[in-house]
């Protein structure tokens, strides 16, 4: 069943001379699965995932939604602020909820640990590789303790070794069911991230986005790059990418 | 002798007058420069009031406010609040746009992050702005508290028409020692006041200045700062836990509602505007004056401009910033009268020296903090080592490798320099003790002389004129500089 339900979404920027049309009817069940939404840069992926945790608002359609929905969000570059700790960053959004700020803490720890940076607590967003500047952006996005989770690029900044493991503890967490998390939706450019990771890959075209294709990715976890099947998988998607 | 009860109370008085009327200004200066910056319509609203504030004298409404203070409030309360409200005003505009400048110029993912897990108004200014405007805040702090010094003593002392309103404090009192001739006493009392003041950098604007640029730019005492910095943390923290814990209950609205008294100003200009055109030789007599007074404002920051070139290559070159600074700060807070009887034996054969020195106090630091404190930290050391391997020296050093590195500072230094000229006008132009009356004409003179006749009408009129020349120039002359700036001299 389908927690969230996007129907005939549309979306413009700018007013009056200049009007960008950046997503043209986008309608998309999101259910208890892992999507992700592979698109070209600048069709308006990230303007997407903000409509969809409620913090952009559409033009048209419609959103409905199953009771009571947290959302994480992982964004595309760490967007830590640099005068926290690690610990506080991650503790943030608990505070602004006005949860007392121990019991903050000692929640943003157990995530810091789930997601490998026990004993970095204390550093400064400055001090840590860009590798763990991510995970503090994941663990932040985690003690909100969402139903869905909302990743925005999460990889692409990372370098190729750093992001390999990263996906794979990411699949671990969603696997092993863990956290609350029980969707995730994930923005990507890399055709083979989206076959390695989703339940589901939704094609999107150039600006303005609509979905020409989505695509049920059936492999057995855990995937195996190098396999047939895999490859089978990947050469169906980069058809319909342009 | 000088009586050093009177003299401790006085002191007392003008420090707690000063630290009111700061404190004030910081709170409205967050308040204001967040809501523009977050804000497209208190953007566009107050920008140009804000401009237009910063270039006139508001302490030329004092009669005015007296009497609206006092109006509601019991006399002594009255006049204490119309002081400090005055002194407010000359501390006020350049901490608005540093807290602006700051919140605008942040990463626009933090206001995404921040939407994202709905991080309401207190959270936000916990959390992100306050913190990242802190160093524009500190730097900022710094010029504005010598400015209400500078202005601290035209607080204390006014006389409106027939009355004459005095404060306790030690402005007040230092030109009453003067006026009666006390001269011993009048020069221990300035002692005490410059006391005061550099107990004042020391302690606490200079260590905090330092502790957020990270850069140990100014002289200071940081072992004492550190239980003021404690205070103030957990004073400020406590504050802001409980606006979060207020808003996180859903008892707040998520918009920032806050009073913007400014607003009301425009409407003083409808009702005025149409009494204007009755009068053009009244327009002629300001037109004249305004000239005047251009004149030297545009001296004095060209002027403002080359010292600060000077000081900063001094710094740079040869290690003297933290010496420049703090006797920046010292001279940038000497109270504007009390330049007269200090240069005394110069006053009357010489005024218009004494009141260049005047305009250039109120004028000066402006540009030279904005560039000490914004510029010369930004500076790129491989522009200076590249200066230093091709041997650029003398001319072509500062006009190839200083100014260009400087520019950005130096242009929104010359800025408030400019307002700060117009401010200082009304000091600089008009001086009046006892029997000694010195009048160099221009608008600040103009707008003294009524103010002193008690003529609140024309002094209406001047502001409005004024007003309005500013917004020109500032349209014309300084939006086209800025523009500049901007094209040519973005080092990279
Ligand atoms: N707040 C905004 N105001 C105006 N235009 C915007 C705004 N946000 C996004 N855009 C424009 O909308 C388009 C889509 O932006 P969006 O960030 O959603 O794309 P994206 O697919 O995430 O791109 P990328 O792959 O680079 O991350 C872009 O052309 C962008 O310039
Ligand atoms: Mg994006």
């Amino acid at each position: 069943m389908a927690l969230v339900s996007l129907i005939n979404i549309v979306k413009s920027f700018g007013e009056g001379g200049k009007v960008l049309r950046v997503l043209d009817g986008i309608t998309l069940d999101i259910g208890e699965e892992f999507i992700a939404i592979l698109g070209p840069s600048g069709c308006g992926k990230s303007t997407l995932l903000r409509i969809i945790a409620g913090v952009e608002k559409a033009d048209s359609g419609e959103i409905k939604t199953v009771g009571n929905l947290v959302y994480g969000f992982v964004f595309q570059s760490p967007t830590l602020l640099p005068w926290l700790t690690v610990v506080d960053n991650v503790a943030l959004p608990l505070i602004a909820k006005g949860v007392d700020k121990k019991v903050a803490r000692e929640k943003a720890l157990k995530y810091l640990s789930l997601v490998g940076l026990n004993g970095f607590e204390d550093f400064y967003p400055q001090e840590l590789s860009g590798g763990m500047r991510q995970r503090v952006n994941i663990a932040r996005a985690l003690v909100v303790e969402p139903t869905i989770l909302l990743m925005d690029e999460p990889f692409s900044q990372l370098d190729p070794l750093t992001a390999e493991a990263l996906r794979a503890e990411i699949l671990d967490i969603w696997l092993s069911g863990v956290t609350t998390v029980k969707s995730i939706v994930m923005v990507t450019h890399n055709v083979e991230e989206a076959v390695l990771m989703a339940d589901r890959i939704v094609i999107l075209t150039p600006r303005p986005a609509k979905i020409t294709k989505i695509i049920e990715v059936k492999l057995p976890r855990p995937r195996d790059r190098r396999s047939k099947s895999f490859q089978d998988v990947v050469d169906q998607v980069y058809e319909y990418v342009s | 002798m000088l009586d050093v009860v009177l003299l401790v109370l006085a002191s007392l008085a003008s420090f707690g007058r000063m630290l009111a009327a700061y404190i004030l200004s910081l709170l409205v200066a967050i308040s204001l420069g967040i809501l523009m910056a977050r804000r497209r319509t208190a953007e566009a609203i107050l920008m140009p009031i804000l401009d237009v504030l910063q270039s006139i004298p508001i302490l030329g409404f004092f009669p005015i406010a007296i009497v609206i203070f006092v109006s509601f409030l019991p006399k002594s309360i009255g006049l204490e609040l119309a002081a400090i409200f005055l002194i407010t005003t000359s501390l006020l505009w350049n901490m608005i746009f540093g807290v602006y400048t700051s919140v605008k110029s942040l990463d626009p993912n933090m206001f995404h992050m921040a939407s994202v897990y709905r991080l309401k108004t207190f959270s936000r200014i916990a959390y992100i702005y306050v913190p990242a405007a802190r160093a524009a805040i500190a730097a900022n702090s710094i010029i504005s508290w010598a400015g209400g010094w500078f202005f601290l003593t035209s607080a204390e002392v006014i006389s409106a028409g027939s009355e004459e309103y005095k404060l306790l404090g030690i402005g007040s009192l230092i030109m009453d020692l003067y006026s009666k001739g006390d001269m011993l006493e009048f020069y221990i009392a300035t002692a005490v006041l410059f006391a005061i003041i550099i107990a004042s950098y020391l302690l606490i604007f200079n260590p905090a200045t330092n502790l957020v640029i990270q850069h140990h730019l100014l002289p200071a005492w940081h072992r004492a700062f550190y239980y003021i910095y404690r205070f103030v943390s957990i004073v400020w923290e406590h504050i802001m836990h409980l606006g979060i814990k207020f808003e996180s209950k859903g008892m707040a609205k998520h918009n920032m509602v806050i009073a913007v008294p400014l607003l009301t100003l425009p409407l003083l200009y409808i009702n005025v505007v149409a009494n204007l055109q009755k009068s053009p030789l009244f327009i002629l007599e300001f037109m004249t004056n305004f000239l005047i007074s251009l004149a030297r404002v545009s001296l004095v920051v060209v002027v403002s401009f080359m010292i600060t070139i000077v000081m900063a290559y001094l710094s740079l070159v040869k290690g003297l910033g933290p010496i420049i600074a703090i006797v920046g700060e010292i001279l940038a807070s000497i109270p504007a009268i009390l330049w007269w009887p200090i240069l005394s034996p110069l006053a009357v054969k010489a005024s218009w020296l004494v009141s260049f020195i005047v305009f250039l106090q109120g004028s000066l630091w402006y540009e030279f903090f904005n560039v000490m404190l914004f510029g010369v930290p930004k500076i790129k050391m491989e522009v200076l080592e590249l200066a230093k391997v091709y041997s650029i020296r003398g001319f072509n050093y500062f006009r190839y490798i200083l100014i260009p590195s400087l520019l950005p500072s130096i242009a929104s230094g010359a800025l408030s320099a400019w307002g700060g000229a117009w401010n200082a006008s009304i000091v600089a132009e008009y001086f009046e003790s006892g029997s000694t009356t010195i009048d160099l004409g221009g608008v600040g003179s103009m707008l003294s002389k009524y103010t002193y006749g008690g003529r609140y009408d024309i002094v209406l009129y001047t502001v409005i004129l004024w007003a309005l020349m500013i917004v020109l120039l500032n349209k014309s002359v300084w939006s086209q500089i800025f523009k500049r700036v901007e094209k040519s001299f973005v080092v990279e």
